[in-house]
């Protein structure tokens, strides 16, 4: 269970201001909201990257931000965090980067055939062949393969939770509803907490057991995704609005590009 | 007319203070990160492979250019004393002029040069890329110490390659500046080194090779804490990465200036 308890962080201004939230065990909770309203640095927080000015973060009822060397140590072991862009090592192969989210012991051991069965293991997961990755640069991929490796060196270590940022931003629709598919495939294998920060309603409405909609440093929302549908909430109308008029501005597009298509 | 001189006044006080909050902040932050570097090192959480890497880089790395820039300081020293001394001083004082200035001074700030153009400034750009795109941030969600993977690897590298470094030019540029001496002014290597014998102190050698030393120390101490602080995608590594330069330029020269009073009287 992950705990935020009245969280605040300012930079030159203010970016969270007081957010309390649970997460459950298990459970697959999306963060939604405009940009630079603070989503990116509550995930943060999360494994201590980002420290808050004031309120504290637990984990398993461990405090983030009062803990030892080594307790910090083991909690970022049990968690697992996929980068915006993946924030692969450029001068390592996929190999090296995959064999990175082990732990030490292991990464000693890397050419062990124990060892190159979990990495090969953990890329098959995310639907890569080894075969055809294992030895390439990070910068021979494409964008959808670096975040796919990115998510198989987060997995690798079998966190007990994984945290998203910005998962699908920049992917076209196709490597979008992939990863998506993705993360719903992990949650199912491995019984993962997830934390998902996204600007993709339509994905945090589709794998997510709750929404929250972050406004002005602050949780405007927490709920399921049909309570989210249903809400009355202006702001969190606007956000369904603006998931309806996206979908209304495909269906333009493909009706567009239909009539263009039927023209001779 | 006095307002307009107040307010020079007060803008200068200002500037004045702010550049004196930004030199705290830098000497407090590469303060803990010595610390931390220390640290990390007695508690032996440096990866060996790491260092010999650096070493390499640092080091092996830096062997050619340190060479050339060495025979050019020693031939150019040779050149210029020789063409002074014409006429009225002893032309075997040229030996000891030489050797003095390539020792006590070209040797150990010219590899200071080269290691900061070379070394310090590539390991700015490389740590400052790393940051911009989470790469550092990556480190710390895999459990693994920024410090001890990246920074510490780099200090201990530095802080023991530049005294060899300098050694080494010191030893090519005597040889250059005696070979110079040779052709510019016809001074053999009898008279050059007769010269060069008759004000030697031992204890000048020391005194470059700890110069190598500190210098080796503080430069990848800067360009590591500038990458680190780098914020702002290309432009801000470009930034940090010429902050880095002129920041450790401006350190070896005020710390070369500060080695004389220190430890020549």
């Amino acid at each position: 269970m992950i705990e935020y308890i009245d969280v605040h962080k300012a930079f030159d201004v203010p970016v969270l201001t007081g957010v309390s939230l649970t997460v459950g065990t298990r459970e697959t909770l999306s963060i939604v909201g405009p940009s630079g309203t603070g989503k990116s640095v509550l995930l943060k927080t999360t494994n201590g990257l980002l420290v808050p000015d004031y309120g504290d973060v637990r984990i398993d009822g461990v405090s983030v931000y009062n803990s030892d060397r080594a307790a910090l140590s083991e909690i970022r072991r049990k968690v697992g965090y996929v980068f915006q862009y993946a924030a692969l090592f450029d001068s390592m192969t996929v190999f090296e980067n995959v064999c990175t989210g082990l732990p030490d012991g292991e990464v000693q051991r890397a050419r062990s055939p124990e060892v190159l069965r979990k990495i090969c293991d953990a890329l098959e997961d995310v639907n890569l062949d080894p075969a055809l990755v294992l030895k390439k640069l990070p910068s021979e991929l494409s964008g959808g393969m670096r975040k796919r490796v990115g998510l198989a060196r987060a997995i690798v270590g079998r966190p007990e939770i994984l945290l998203y940022d910005e998962p699908v931003t920049g992917l076209d629709p196709v490597n979008t509803a992939s990863v998506s598919r993705l993360i719903l495939e992990i949650r199912e294998r491995t019984h993962v907490t997830s934390i998902v920060v996204t600007h993709d309603i339509e994905q945090a409405l589709e794998i997510s057991d709750r929404v929250a909609l972050l406004t002005h440093g602050k949780l405007r929302f927490v709920g399921t995704p049909d309570e989210f549908r249903r809400s009355d909430d202006a702001v969190v109308r606007a956000f369904a609005d603006r998931r309806a008029a996206a979908e209304a501005a495909l269906q333009l597009v493909g009706e567009v590009e239909e009539e263009t298509e039927e023209e001779p | 007319m006095r307002a307009l001189a107040r307010r020079t006044i007060v803008g200068l006080l200002a500037r004045i203070g702010r550049t004196a909050e930004t030199v705290a902040r830098h000497a407090g932050e590469m303060t803990m990160l010595t610390w931390h570097v220390v640290t990390a090192t007695l508690a032996g959480r440096v990866a060996r492979r790491d260092v010999f890497a650096q070493l390499q880089s640092i080091g092996v790395g830096s062997i050619p250019l340190v060479t050339v820039t060495a025979i050019l300081s020693g031939v150019v020293t040779s050149q210029q004393g020789g063409y002074q001394f014409t006429s009225s001083i002893p032309l075997y004082v040229l030996g000891s002029v030489v050797t003095s200035s390539v020792i006590l001074e070209l040797g150990p700030v010219m590899t200071s040069f080269v290691l900061i153009g070379r070394v310090g400034a590539r390991i700015t750009a490389e740590l400052g890329t790393m940051k911009v795109s989470e790469q550092i941030d990556a480190l710390h969600s895999l459990g693994r110490d920024p410090v001890s993977v990246l920074a510490a690897p780099r200090v201990i590298a530095g802080t023991i390659a530049t005294p060899l470094l300098v050694g080494l030019a010191d030893f090519i540029g005597v040889f250059a500046g005696l070979v110079a001496a040779r052709f510019a002014v016809g001074l053999g290597p009898d008279s050059f080194l007769y010269g060069a014998r008759l004000f030697w102190h031992s204890w000048d050698l020391l005194y470059s090779i700890a110069k190598g030393l500190v210098f080796g120390f503080i430069i990848p101490l800067i360009s590591v804490h500038m990458g680190f602080g780098t914020r702002g995608g290309a432009e801000g590594v470009g930034r940090a990465t010429t902050s880095a330069v002129v920041f450790m330029i401006i350190t070896i020269l005020v710390l070369d200036a500060t080695f004389p009073p220190l430890f020549l009287n």
